[in-house]
């Protein structure tokens, strides 16, 4: 566990070496902040307490900028670069490698996640207090933003794990991302047949995140979730033992 | 197996697809060795590095590190390994002491300990200048002693160096030498290089690979040995003569030299001295020192210059991987770019068949002497002032004498 720890960490660490972190951090907060206060009219319009804008946009963001810039650089970056067998040659288990390269990645997400945190303290705690803000939703849904988060950065290392170059990487991840959001919407939705409209509902990222963002916490969502970061985190595994016998 | 043994390799065999990178790769190397895992370019080092380093898996075959099976002991024979890759890649956005530091924790060391052996690391290493600084802000000779300090950082008892002195330029290739030289005294070290001068500086072993095969393994001397000629450089002076002789015609000395029992070839070399310069070729059983000296004295010749050159590691890794070389050329001609010894290859082409036979077979000397010939007929010159800075570790048996030098 410790050498995991040691590459989650240096991982973690050298987003912060680079511009990387802040750029994509503050870039996120950034639209954020345009998306929450005037996409279809912003929280002003709504006129309610409530955060649900925010926990809608925050995951688009995450999966459509946040997770591809973050994960894209993984192992495509160790493999192009040469510095995957000096790691690869310690004493490590692929195993810690691909689950620290995750918590190292996930943890900046987390970060990020967190930092949206400034919008139910501020709003509705100090400086400001806008009304009586129903802690149960934000809670939830900060709880969803994490496993679905999770599940995220495992699809981005999968990807990553899989070729060398960080731009495939990032334009494949983020496609994958897209497709399973835009597959929840009700556009589309509307224009597949009923069986395929349940398999896509079933996989949707939209529809899975949609009950922690009203408070309700189902089990099978929490699963769903899991077992797409379990797989992942698999498949680079096996992507990663691939070197041995390429 | 004895304890001794550290690194024992039994039929490695890789194959990528149709290409088969190793072919039955079998060695030991024991305790305390330095060798040198010598071959061109594409010739299996890197591969066999690899394997031993359980980074890639053998397709056939089997190796132990300290005793533990590469294949089912990954973490246990890295323990034991210190490894620098080629062209070693490092996280440059980190710091140097940083990255020793990330090493040492993933290795388990703690603050202590890393503390107290990074002193003496750094100091072999020459890193106290640059600790500071980050990895990607460092020539390429700096991070290579980087690489070196992370592979000793644990104190291995193994150390595997895949072409430490690649790219560097020549003071720092003898630095490099120098350190490897240095903790070698105690580790057992194999160290991949298609340098030659650098074995016969730094090892005293050298296996030779071509092709994915290994094609001579020995000490120095015996690998050396594989040629089973020896080269004379004698030199005489043509204007002068010992009292009551004349001086000598240079046909006459040939002729004198040539007849010796026991030299197969006498060539004239060209020389700035007012000498006659000669090269000879003599088997490796005999010493026919003597003899020249007497032969000179007899017939009253001034005799300026004599020297006694076992094989140069070279001329053996010359004739032992030519040939595989030469086969590669023939049958896919842009293959060719991965064979470094282009002039070789056209001196002696015409001997391709010959060498191919017998590129093992000592007993074929003429065969061999003959393709030599030819390649010092065109570059005489240069080759005798190349034999010339090598005389030194030629004289005496020089890897036992570099070992006992490191030793003391």
């Amino acid at each position: 566990m410790s050498t995991t720890w040691t590459i989650a960490k240096r991982e973690f660490r050298s987003y912060f070496d680079s511009p990387v972190a802040y750029v994509v951090i503050c870039l996120g907060l950034a639209a954020l902040g345009l998306l929450f206060f005037n996409y279809r009219g912003g929280f002003w319009d709504a006129n309610r307490a409530s955060l649900e804008q925010m926990f809608i946009q925050v995951p688009r963001g995450l999966s459509w900028l946040v997770v591809p810039v973050i994960t894209m650089r993984l192992i495509a970056e160790e493999k192009h670069s040469g510095t995957l067998e000096l790691l690869i040659t310690l004493p490590v288990r692929d195993s810690e490698v691909i689950f620290g390269k995750f918590l190292g990645a996930w943890g900046l997400v987390l970060v990020f996640i967190a930092a949206t945190g400034l919008y139910p303290i501020l709003m509705f705690g100090w400086p400001w207090d806008l009304g009586s803000l129903d802690t149960g939703p934000v809670l939830s849904g900060y709880l969803g933003l994490a496993l679905f988060s999770a599940a995220a950065v495992s699809i981005g290392l999968l990807i990553s794990s899989l070729t060398e170059s960080q731009v495939i990487a990032f334009f494949v991840t983020f496609l994958v991302l897209f497709m399973l959001h835009i597959v929840g919407s009700g556009m589309t939705l509307d224009m597949l047949p009923p069986r395929v409209e349940y398999v896509v509902t079933f996989i949707s990222f939209e529809t899975r995140i949609a009950g922690f963002l009203r408070g309700a916490i189902h089990a099978r969502d929490i699963l769903f979730f899991l077992t797409v970061t379990a797989g992942c985190l698999t498949g680079s595994f096996w992507a990663l033992e691939r070197r041995k016998w390429a | 197996m004895t304890s001794d043994v550290m690194i024992e390799a039994q039929g490695l065999t890789k194959r990528y697809g149709a290409f088969r990178a190793l072919d039955r790769v079998s060695f030991q190397v024991k305790k305390g060795e330095v060798v040198g895992f010598l071959g061109p370019n594409g010739a299996g080092k890197s591969t066999t590095m690899r394997i031993l380093t359980c980074y890639q898996s053998a397709t056939a075959g089997s190796a132990t590190v300290h005793g533990h099976d590469v294949f089912d002991e990954p973490l246990e024979v890295r323990s034991k390994i210190g490894y620098l890759p080629q062209r070693a890649q490092m996280y440059g956005e980190m710091g140097v002491l940083e990255y020793l530091r990330f090493v040492a924790d993933i290795r388990k060391i703690n603050v202590t300990l890393f503390n107290k052996r990074i002193r003496n690391i750094v100091e072999v290493c020459g890193l106290g200048t640059v600790l500071g600084k980050d990895l990607r802000q460092l020539s390429h000779g700096y991070r290579q002693r980087v690489g070196l300090a992370q592979a000793l950082i644990h104190d291995p008892p193994i150390l595997v160096l895949d072409e430490p002195t690649e790219g560097l330029d020549p003071n720092e290739k003898t630095e490099v030498l120098e350190y490897i030289k240095q903790i070698g005294r105690d580790r057992t070290v194999i160290l991949s290089t298609h340098n030659l001068a650098e074995v016969e500086e730094a090892c005293s072993r050298a296996i030779i690979v071509s092709k994915g095969r290994v094609v001579a393994d020995g000490s120095i001397d015996e690998v050396r040995a594989r040629g089973g000629r020896v080269r004379y450089h004698v030199s005489i002076d043509e204007k002068n003569a010992l009292a009551g002789k004349s001086a000598p015609a240079v046909g006459d000395v040939e002729r004198a030299l040539a007849t010796l029992d026991g030299i197969t070839s006498a060539k004239e070399t060209p020389t700035d001295d007012r000498a006659h310069a000669f090269s000879l070729l003599g088997t490796r059983s005999t010493d026919l020192r003597a003899d020249i000296y007497r032969l000179c004295v007899e017939r009253g010749w001034v005799l300026l210059e004599m020297r006694r050159d076992i094989q140069r590691l070279e001329d053996v890794f010359k004739a032992l991987t030519k040939s595989d070389e030469l086969a590669d050329r023939l049958r896919a001609p842009a293959a060719a770019s991965v064979a470094d010894e282009d002039e070789d290859a056209d001196d002696e082409g015409d001997d391709a068949n010959a060498d191919d036979d017998d590129a093992n077979d000592e007993g074929d000397a003429d065969d061999e002497g003959d393709a030599d010939d030819k390649g010092d007929g065109d570059a005489a010159g240069a080759n005798g002032k190349e034999a010339d800075e090598d005389d030194d570790d030629d004289e005496g048996a020089d890897a036992p004498a570099d070992k006992s030098k490191g030793k003391g």
